[in-house]
């Protein structure tokens, strides 16, 4: 064993760091138009890729070979994992993982740098150098802040500490990479859009340059947010898929700009529009990813995921201030050069509809993000500890989501330019009818099969806006089934459309036909399946509305009924391998008409080395209409008596089979349009990528249904709350259990002893007739009033909602501003000019032949 | 490169450092991977891992080194590096947009979005849009036209040193003679068979046949 391996680790973080140092100042001067300096400038950025790779492979010996005398090896792993899960320790902790981003970020300089070769000589210089700018961020960081090679200050011990189990499971192993790769991702379109801001080359070809590697971040950026869902779903056992985490919320706040992005620089290809919006969405989408990094990393907001706290947060808010100084500077320097030529034909026309969706995305973004740093913001400006829970979130948002819903269907029935009123009636008239007639089932049939069209909602607030957001929230499933309707019409109509005008024009049939119509659109017919993924993932959100939660004890042979389910308890059975007891307690599922539709084996998993916290496996049977999902709460050794929650999700699985739909759609978007040997390193990046994504999410829902005994995994806050009264559930929403170990979880979901004693309290208080304000007001008396899931609603707490909505209508404001200066440029604009001089005829053969190289 | 001004020691050496430089990037991480899985096999995971971290270090001498040489002007510059790809201009993008318009434009109007006196007045204005800025473009392209052939002109009269000039076919003596076209008297390239003008075919056989 080296004796001075750390030693060398730290080495190669400072190699890094002077290498990428050099790189950088090599491509500003190659900026001035030097070709040689370029070529060294790309070599260096080979060099200094390569030079990352060292660092991590040098983390991952120092692992392999338990060097304890590291201390970030010390504290992520022990000698009793296996290579795979050293491997894992990798990013498990925050110094690790901050090598694991600048890693992954070489490799996407190394990808772009060898995709540039022979194109972009003038952007090519400043992208590289952005690279580099970002890659020096890290490596100071970690010189400085976070070196994951710095040493145990009372030398070696003999064993590490080893990995949290929570991370010791399968998810937890392509989770945070997945992720990870959408977040680094957005790096290279923000190098272009920089490099495209400082060279002032601001026209068309930068947007070229970065649409797929943007695509590609956001294909990621959506993978792994589903795996964060599947992981929450199948591992924390609590119910659940999104719980509205900060860190969750970060996660998705880039994926909202990047979606947004991916709309808008269509209307600039094509229109020369929005050419200031997009180059501040692609900032805004890095800066956000940043943004994220930053909130998991300082514990500036409590959260399950959070890493311990360090001083490296610091470091962050001033790499943000300076991006955002950098981009405003750089952005005002070049606002003449970013006029847009723009002009509107119509209102009616896809163009305007993509500045709507625009606004929307970018108002959920906004929404989420301040009910995010809500809980900081209330306590500096308004000194007043407040805590924003699932509760807030759960009301609020999934109105304004189904309303960009809506404008996915409506958008698409807009042609580009204008539409006319007969065409797009007409486009009209079967999504409307489809839309009705499955509003009209779901009201006829929906109760019947437990899904009703309106169902309770608990209120959040008192007064009149409690009240409309609990209509509104309550009749959600049927705007939903509507729209579920109405938007797989209009896509089902654009391909046949597509399909019939091809079957007619070129005398296809229609597999061929279909075939043809998406190669030669690739971005757009791909974007309407990713589209129908979303109505399919929409179909297992409304889902969530008709859950059902009941808890119980059985003894071995006893029966319970719940929903449309007899599930029948068989009896314990322990189990025993090396590192711990499995005691499993087998249930019957049984369906109301009689057939057996599963067996369920929840767990209770004892650690040797944690004896005293058995972890709580879930056991989950899958079915397109609704999954049961068992956890067990304890199993008396005596009695064999056990205790039970079960949920009944409806439409869970239609979420997943959506996601799949979406990752399809976005291959078909980024299907290089070239033969991959001509498209080089990014049409190789981009093939393999996408059919890799595939197959591992194929393969992981493929083997969803044995993992609950393959998994070691334990879960912090397993089982629920049975909850039948629906004041005490309105109440129990609004209240945050204190226990100070389950980070934000409200009464209603945790498990914890703590929160079973508060809940008593307050049911006897109920039953005392103690009115639900009361019992409220004591509670926030006794915990302060960070103890509500709901900031209440008065004096400046109410900004929470009104700064998003402020900041909405003002964004309306600018998007009827902005058309209305187009549409009346267009009024008086130029018309038709007249109609070329003498030499119209060769310029217009000359036009037609350019046309025609077009279509080939 | 070589070059035929320097002795042939020199050159030589020139030749085998890019069969070198050219080699190295795809054998090098073929060994290292090989050697690897090698020692993954004979010994473990971590004699793996050190010979993998060997090779990436001395990929990282080597591409540094590379760079650094490149930079003082030591490194010979390859062709490819050497031909810098023109950027397309702002007029060239513009005519690309007002193209792609006028191409969804006829897709619309194929899927019935749009009706036929809405398309026929969007398809004049781009159509004479497009014509604009074509000849704008043609405009632009005509002064840099004559700089590009006096320089290939003083290229093959000279004999210089350059890549490009050595890549063009030896035009035997007369390098800076051009044909005139018989038909349309433009002057053409030395090995022309077709005149760039008008399309003619050049007299007579070619120079170098």
């Amino acid at each position: 064993m080296w004796t001075s391996l750390p030693v060398f680790g730290e080495l190669v973080l400072f190699g890094v760091m002077i290498s990428a140092a050099y790189t950088l100042a090599v491509s500003i001067v190659a900026g001035q138009g030097r070709p040689r300096w370029l070529e060294a400038a790309r070599l260096g950025a080979y060099g200094t890729i390569a030079m990352v790779g060292l660092a991590i492979l040098v983390l991952g010996y120092a692992f392999v070979t338990h060097d304890f005398r590291i201390r970030y090896v010390a504290h992520y792993s022990d000698r009793s994992m296996t290579p795979t899960y050293l491997l894992t320790a990798l990013w498990g902790g925050q110094d690790g993982s901050l090598l694991w981003w600048l890693f992954l970020l070489s490799i996407y300089t190394g990808a772009c740098v060898r995709w540039m070769h022979g194109r972009f000589r003038e952007l090519q210089p400043w992208v590289i150098a952005t690279l580099m700018t970002i890659m020096l961020f890290f490596c100071v960081l970690m010189a400085f802040a976070a070196n994951p090679f710095a040493t145990s200050v009372a030398g070696a011990r003999l064993d590490g500490e080893g990995l949290n189990p929570l991370l010791q499971n399968f998810y937890m192993i392509i989770h945070p990479p997945a992720l990870y790769t959408g977040f680094v991702g957005c790096a290279i379109p923000f190098a272009f859009a920089i490099a495209a801001l400082i060279t002032g080359r601001l026209d068309d070809e930068w947007l070229a340059a970065c649409r797929n590697w943007m695509l590609f971040a956001w294909l990621f950026l959506s993978i792994g947010n589903a795996l964060g869902m599947l992981w929450a779903y199948e591992e924390l056992g609590w119910g659940g898929y999104w719980g509205w985490d900060p860190v969750e919320n970060a996660a998705c706040l880039p994926w909202f700009t990047a979606s947004a992005y991916v709309h808008s620089l269509m209307v600039q290809e094509r229109r020369g529009m929005l050419k200031v919006w997009n180059v501040v969405l692609v900032c805004l989408t890095f800066v956000l990813t940043i943004f994220g990094t930053f909130l998991t990393r300082s514990g500036l907001i409590a959260s399950v995921h959070s890493f311990a706290q360090s001083g490296i947060g610091t470091y962050f808010l001033r790499f943000l201030a300076l991006l955002i100084a950098a981009i405003v500077g750089l952005i005002v320097w070049r606002l003449p050069k970013l006029r847009s030529e723009g002009r509107i034909e119509s209102i009616w026309s896809r163009d305007a509809a993509f500045l709507v969706n625009n606004w929307a995305l970018l108002g959920i973004a906004t929404f989420i993000l301040v009910a995010t740093v809500f809980p900081r913001i209330s306590e500096w400006l308004l000194s007043q500890p407040s805590t924003v829970g699932p509760t807030f979130y759960n009301a609020w948002l999934p109105p304004v989501g189904l309303a960009v819903f809506a404008l996915m269907g409506l958008g698409t029935v807009l042609g580009w330019r204008k539409t006319s009123v007969q065409a797009m009636r007409r486009a009209l008239v079967l999504p409307t009818v489809a839309g009705t007639s499955l509003a009209l089932a779901h009201i006829v049939f929906g109760a019947r099969l437990g899904m009703p069209a309106i169902y309770a909602k608990e209120r959040i607030y008192d007064g009149a806006i409690g009240v409309v957001l609990q209509r509104i929230d309550s009749v959600l499933p049927l705007i939903a089934s509507f729209f579920v309707a109405f938007n797989t019409v209009v896509i089902t109509q654009e391909f046949s459309i597509g399909v019939r005008a091809r079957m007619r024009t070129h005398g296809e049939g229609i597999a061929s036909a279909l075939a043809s119509l998406v190669g030669r659109a690739r971005h757009r017919y791909g974007g309407y399946v990713v589209h129908l993924g979303v109505v399919v993932m929409f179909v297992g959100f409304t889902g969530w509305a008709f859950n059902v939660d009941k808890e119980t004890s059985l003894k071995p042979g006893e029966s319970f009924r719940v929903d449309r389910y007899t599930l029948t308890y068989l009896g314990p059975r322990m189990e025993v391998d090396q590192s711990k007891r499995m005691i499993f307690a087998d249930v019957s599922v049984v369906d109301d008409a009689g057939h057996q539709v599963g067996r369920a084996t929840p767990a209770k998993f004892i650690y040797k080395r944690m004896p005293d916290a058995p972890t709580t496996e879930v056991s989950m049977i899958h079915s397109l209409r609704d999954d049961v999902y068992v956890v067990v709460g304890n199993v008396s050794a005596e009695s064999k008596v056990a205790t039970f929650q079960v949920h009944i999700n409806p439409l869970v699985s239609w979420i997943w089979v959506g996601v799949m739909m979406l990752i399809f759609g976005a291959v078909i978007a980024m299907w290089p349009e070239t033969a991959l040997a001509e498209a080089g390193a990014s049409g190789w990046l981009r093939s393999a990528g996408a059919v890799t994504s595939v197959v591992v999410f194929g393969f992981m829902l493929a083997v969803a249904p044995a993992r609950a005994f393959a998994q070691s995994t334990s879960s912090m806050h397993a089982g629920t709350v049975q909850i039948d009264d629906p004041k005490e559930r309105e109440l129990f929403v609004q209240l945050l259990c204190e226990c100070g170990d389950c980070a934000r979880l409200p009464l209603a979901t945790c498990t914890c002893g703590e929160a079973d004693q508060a809940r008593a309290e307050v049911r006897a208080k109920m039953r005392d007739g103690v009115s639900v304000d009361a019992i409220k007001a004591d509670y926030v008396q006794r915990y302060g009033s960070g103890a509500l899931a709901v900031p209440p609603n008065k004096g400046g707490l109410r900004a929470i909602y009104l700064v998003p909505a402020l900041a909405a209508l003002f964004g309306a404001g600018i998007v009827v501003f902005v058309v209305r200066k187009w549409k009346r440029k267009n009024d008086e604009g130029d018309g038709p000019p007249p109609a070329g001089g003498g030499g119209a005829d060769v310029w217009d053969a000359k036009l037609d032949e350019e046309l025609k190289a077009l279509d080939g | 490169m070589v070059d035929p001004n320097t002795d042939n020691a020199a050159s030589s050496l020139d030749a085998w450092e890019e069969r070198i430089t050219r080699a190295l990037p795809v054998l090098g991480p073929v060994v290292v991977v090989v050697a690897a899985f090698a020692a993954a096999y004979v010994v473990d995971i971590g004699a793996s891992l050190l010979v993998l971290a060997g090779g990436v270090l001395l990929a990282v001498i080597g591409t540094l080194w590379a760079s650094v040489r490149t930079l003082v002007g030591e490194a010979p510059t390859s062709l490819d590096v050497a031909l810098a790809l023109a950027a397309p201009t702002a007029a060239e993008e513009q005519k690309r947009a007002v193209l792609q318009a006028l191409k969804d434009l006829e897709h619309e109007r194929s899927l019935g979005k749009l009706d036929d006196a809405d398309y026929t007045e969007l398809k004049t204005r781009y159509r004479s849009q497009a014509k604009r800025l074509l000849q704008e473009l043609d405009r632009d392209l005509e002064p840099r036209r004559a700089v590009a052939e006096a320089w290939v002109a003083r290229a093959l009269a000279g004999g210089s040193a350059s890549a490009a000039a050595r890549r063009a076919p030896r035009a035997s003596g007369d390098g800076g003679k051009r044909p005139a076209c018989g038909g349309c008297g433009t002057h053409n390239e030395p090995d022309a068979r077709f005149c760039k003008g008008c399309g003619a075919k050049m007299g007579g056989p070619r120079a170098d046949a």
